[in-house]
């Protein structure tokens, strides 16, 4: 996503995990952790 | 070629209407188990303003299924015009609204007519007059340069065709707008099993 947001043009993209996300099913977490799943925060600004 | 074109079509039709039915089964049935946390907890575990929540319908609330908190990072400003990409149920568009006061305008976009319905109701319940249309996140349904902010919370990940997504969200900020979002990232290549799986690539 970072990558696809600079390829597209924006500018000043930021990232960053969201804490304390995780999924509810102990088996969806483990699958999740296994494919280093995360939640993150994405920012990104269209030049003026 | 063409059979895989075409059964990439297929399988993105499928995995629309799964999404559909995931997430109005959230909302339909928010005491429900989901393999996501949703409504107020998972609100409250990303740390969602407290007044918001109290001050937002119930249902709005009890259907959030999102993955973070763009808010936090927003900054929506008194006047300036919102899109929610994956609106939902409404609580992310309402809460915009707070901050776009009377001048301002908040846009909903889901992929379920009766999610936008939903939303709306639930907007109209606290004084906020919401726009909401039917359509894809790949195609958005809105011209060009017409919104200052884009807020957007765990859905892009849905989508097979998420560069087209990026480029349609650069296309209908104005100059100088923003974007944040909140989404489920994967730092390694998932397994065909799961991309040709709708049930598990709607998960």
């Amino acid at each position: 996503m970072f990558r696809l947001l600079e390829e597209s043009g924006f500018q000043r993209v930021r990232s960053a995990v969201v804490p304390g996300f995780q999924f509810r099913q102990t088996s969806t977490q483990n699958s999740a952790e296994a494919y280093g799943v995360k939640a993150v925060m994405m920012t990104a600004e269209k030049p003026g | 070629m063409t059979d895989s074109v075409e059964a990439q079509a297929e399988l993105e039709g499928v995995l629309k209407d799964e999404i559909i039915r995931m997430y109005q089964d959230v909302a339909d049935n928010p005491d429900g188990e989901f393999h996501f946390f949703h409504g107020r907890q998972a609100a409250e575990m990303f740390a969602y303003d407290a007044r918001a929540l109290d001050e937002a319908p119930e249902g709005a609330v009890a259907s959030f299924a999102g993955v973070g908190n763009p808010h936090v990072r927003s900054n929506v400003q008194p006047g300036e015009t919102v899109l929610d990409l994956g609106s939902g149920a409404g609580l992310d568009a309402i809460i915009a609204a707070r901050s776009a006061g009377p001048t301002g305008k908040v846009i909903g976009v889901d992929l379920n007519p009766s999610m936008c319905l939903k939303a709306q109701a639930h907007a109209a319940a606290t004084g906020s007059d919401m726009e909401c249309h039917e359509g894809r996140m790949e195609n958005v349904p809105l011209t060009d340069e017409s919104v200052d902010v884009i807020l957007s919370n765990g859905v892009i990940n849905l989508s097979f065709q998420k560069r087209k997504v990026v480029e349609e969200m650069f296309r209908v900020l104005r100059p100088g707008g923003r974007i944040s979002i909140t989404d489920i990232v994967s730092a390694k290549q998932l397994s065909q099993s799961i991309v040709n799986d709708p049930k598990l690539w709607a998960a």
